[in-house]
């Protein structure tokens, strides 16, 4: 594949998913809702439409047939209006619709992979055929004046077409000029232009060409919604050249109609007109107020980690030229000036570098209405979701690392969490209708996501039990609080189920969930009453690029510790020092006990602090892990660029050594970020 | 067309020779190819790392970029020995992995006819070299395999 088509299909498919993503979310909103809005027709018949244009012309052939034949069902439903289905066409109608775009989106994916495309489509097509016709047949029972296919007036039989606007313009072009399609397609695109609206058929003229025979034979049917459009469209048809005759024909069956419920025709102009504004994608953004053109383009993510490393670099490099030792004791007043300047600008442009790369967590949490549907159905429990805060902005990689766990999570709520039978609900004195609440909320430096449900909660001693059978417990088990045992179920191999149902319980569950979220710099915990619910708690820092730090030096070495970790600073002697039976340290702080790890000995290092009472003692926490650390002194709080370590250091397993990355000091040197829950497990390791 | 034979015994020369750039380690000549050297810096702060081998002498901050160095002493089982002013550091870039190396002093840049180099006896053998070649001026000059060297 050349560029050209290379560019192509990235727009394509960008265009594509970002459609059928609204979609889903539009799909989901009108099912809560029982039917579609006549927005959401529109909308679904546009975008159809839009997708089928763009998948001709990549030809993506299974693409264009689905959509063309989900745009038809549209068409259909666009002209009879949403209340002439009943409850259980509905209710198929949206299945349909779910189906449809679960086929579209494999599509999609199958050409992101390049792979092959399902050819095979036929019994899908006809299972969408088959639901028009359905719904067709009981349309016409009850409204015997609307018809799909009639062919109006006195035209020749052969052409299909569907509309049921009153002014028809039957247009033949001179014979043997050849090309009909095109020149028919000019003639739309210059009628568009006058700010017409209208309906065409064969409507694929601009990507059929097989069109043209038609059109030569049966002519090129423009239909309109008022005379006067009619009219106007005739005045451009005298101006335009090859063309031969032109005949406008009032369409029976509308007219037909107008006189039985004249009420009802001024009702459905309206819709059409913006329906037919509809059928031609560019022209629709314009016509419909509620689709204001915003203007956005799309940028490849590698570019905007670029900028914000660059943008990194210079922050460093100014507070290097800023802080240069050969300025100090120097007065340069002009300098400090231009010097504050430049400090205020490099700090909007990091600002603005950062908000590029920041979006709302919307994508990810409409995704989760979906999974709640479909388990609601498969599992027959009833649950409603509820969604708060899904305009909180995370950075862009965060967004995409939290979706599968999240999905995860609400998978084991509805699962696990929300009772089988609805009378054990209502014995607890619960709604028959479950909920499950997903929430995001911006608390400072990071953001919380919560997903909680109001189910039968999590048994303790189940766990506890099922722990002990796995042979998963380190502990005597009446020692266990209930921190940590709901911690247990996090661990690798746990699955409470069972059974291994469709959705969850594989045993791979919430360990790939914490390992996940820890992979980001989170942080998850879990809380449940038993009978009340239970609520999972991800702590995400807002972006991986820079981190609030705490500088500590330990023989003269500086190291970062994110702020996030740290709960509490303490001076402490030797006499507070409690030793434990194998000679490991420990220390008691607000009534607890925790454990001292000596960085200096941890990381063999030769210079640094070994009196207790000398250096500083700091309580770090990370996920389940909790303990104290001792270092030299404190030097203060920073905001540092994260720089990942030179992959050749991956050789030496480093970061299991507990340093998570290092950044540039503001003096040109380097400090190491030391990572507390990894600090933890390398110590245990040694002692 | 003898012009072209010609042209073609130019190359066939050129491709001989390649310019290496020779340095000393534990009284050892080294060449390394000037094709993998980014350049040579001296006086650099390097910021040790826990946890690695005693080689890894630790990272520098070259310009923004986190670079690894790497002692050759140590590498090659050798005793450390005090950096002193003429220590430098060469900055290789190998399979675009970039790496610093620690080397007591750099000598020059020169042409070597690489046809003439030859395998080094294997009960000879050092770690991370693998041809040698012995100059005009009568020095020995072993070839660095740069693969070995990110090979860890």
């Amino acid at each position: 594949m050349d560029n050209t088509t290379d560019s192509l299909l990235e727009t394509f498919l960008f265009e594509t998913n970002s459609l059928l993503e609204q979609l889903d979310e539009r799909l989901i909103n009108a099912e809560k809702a029982g039917s579609f809005t006549e927005d959401d027709v529109n909308e679904i018949f546009r975008s159809m439409h839009t997708i089928k244009g763009s998948s001709a012309m990549l030809e993506f052939h299974s693409l264009m047939e689905v959509s063309h034949h989900i745009e038809d069902l549209f068409f259909y439903i666009r002209e009879n209006g949403m209340d002439a289905l009943d409850d259980e066409q509905k209710s198929d109608l949206f299945d349909l619709m779910f189906k449809s775009m679960d086929r579209l989106r494999d599509d999609i994916v199958r050409v992101e992979n390049s792979q092959p495309l399902d050819a095979d489509i036929t019994d899908f097509i006809n299972e969408i055929n088959g639901f028009l016709k359905r719904i067709q047949k009981a349309g016409e029972a009850g409204v015997s004046a609307s018809s799909l296919t009639a062919s109006g007036g006195n035209l020749s039989p052969g052409i299909q077409y569907k509309t049921d606007a009153p002014y028809l313009l039957q247009v033949f072009f001179e014979p043997d000029c050849g090309m009909e399609n095109l020149r028919s397609f000019m003639l739309v695109t210059a009628l568009e232009e006058k700010d017409l609206s209208f309906q065409f058929f064969p409507e694929d003229v601009e990507t059929n060409s097989q069109t043209k025979t038609i059109i030569a034979e049966n002519g090129f049917i423009l239909a309109f919604a008022s005379q006067e459009d009619a009219e106007s469209a005739i005045r451009v048809l005298k101006n335009t050249s090859n063309i031969h005759t032109y005949e406008l024909i009032p369409n029976a069956t509308e007219a037909q109609k107008s006189e039985t419920s004249p009420t009802d025709t001024e009702h459905e102009k309206s819709p059409q007109t913006a329906a037919a504004a509809g059928t031609q994608p560019s022209g629709a953004s314009a016509t419909l107020p509620s689709h204001a053109k915003q203007s956005l383009i799309s940028v490849n993510l590698s570019k905007l980690d670029k900028l914000m490393a660059v943008v990194g670099e210079i922050v460093i490099t100014e507070s290097m030229v800023i802080a240069s030792p050969e300025l100090q004791n120097v007065k340069l007043d002009n300098f400090l000036k231009s010097a504050r300047q430049l400090r205020k600008l490099t700090d909007d442009l990091q600002d603005i570098a950062m908000s590029l790369r920041i979006v709302s967590v919307s994508s990810v949490f409409q995704k989760m209405n979906r999974i709640v549907r479909d388990m609601k159905k498969t599992l027959n429990k009833d649950v409603r979701l509820t969604i708060i805060g899904e305009d909180t902005e995370v950075d862009k990689t965060i967004v995409d690392s939290i979706s599968d766990p999240i999905m995860h999570i609400v998978r084991n709520s509805m699962d696990h969490g929300i009772e089988d039978d609805v009378q054990d609900r209502l014995d607890a004195g619960k709604d028959a209708q479950a909920e499950i609440i997903l929430t995001a909320k911006h608390t400072g430096s990071e953001v919380i996501i919560s997903v909680e449900d109001d189910g039968k909660g999590m048994d303790t001693a189940a766990i506890l039990a099922k722990a002990n059978r796995a042979g998963l417990l380190t502990k005597p088990e009446e020692e266990y609080s209930r921190k940590e045992i709901l911690s247990l179920l996090m661990l690798p191999g746990f699955s409470t189920n069972s059974e291994v149902t469709e959705f969850s319980g594989r045993g791979v569950g919430l360990d790939v969930v914490r390992k996940n979220v820890e992979a980001i710099g989170g942080v998850i915990s879990i809380t449940s009453e038993k009978g009340k619910g239970s609520c999972t708690t991800l702590k995400l820092p807002l972006t991986l690029a820079i981190v609030d730090g705490m500088e500590i030096s330990i023989g003269g070495n500086i190291f970062t510790i994110p702020i996030a970790n740290i709960r509490q600073s303490f001076k402490a002697t030797n006499e507070d020092i409690i030793l434990d039976a194998s000679g490991h340290e420990i220390i008691k702080c607000m009534d607890e006990f925790f454990p001292i790890v000596r960085i200096r000995d941890l990381f063999q290092m030769q210079d640094g602090f070994t009196d207790l009472s000398e250096g500083i003692i700091m309580w770090v926490e990370a996920s389940d892990k909790s303990y104290c650390i001792f270092v030299d002194q404190l030097i203060g709080e920073q905001q540092v660029v994260v720089k990942p370590f030179p992959p050749y250091l991956n050789n030496f397993n480093i970061k299991r050594s507990g340093i998570s990355g290092c950044t540039v000091l503001g003096d040109g040197n380097i400090s190491i970020i030391l990572d507390v829950a990894n600090m933890y497990t390398a110590a245990q390791e040694m002692f | 067309m003898s012009d072209t034979a010609v042209v073609n015994n130019i190359e066939e020369v050129q491709e001989e020779t390649a310019r290496f750039l020779t340095f000393t380690s534990d009284n050892l000549v080294f060449g390394v190819s000037t094709d993998n050297v980014i350049e040579i810096i001296t006086n650099y702060m390097i910021r040790p790392l826990p946890m690695v081998p005693d080689y890894i002498r630790g990272v520098i901050n070259l310009r923004g970029q986190i670079i690894p160095v790497m002692d050759m002493r140590l590498r090659l089982g050798k005793p450390f020995m005090e950096y002193t002013s003429s220590t430098c550091i060469i900055i290789l870039e190998i399979d675009s992995i970039r790496i610093g190396i620690v080397v007591d002093s750099v000598l020059q840049v020169q042409n070597i006819n690489t046809s003439l180099a030859s395998p080094i006896p294997i009960e000879n053998r050092q770690e991370l070299t693998n041809f040698m070649l012995s100059l005009d001026d009568g020095t020995v000059v072993l070839f660095l395999d740069c693969e070995a060297i990110i090979r860890a």
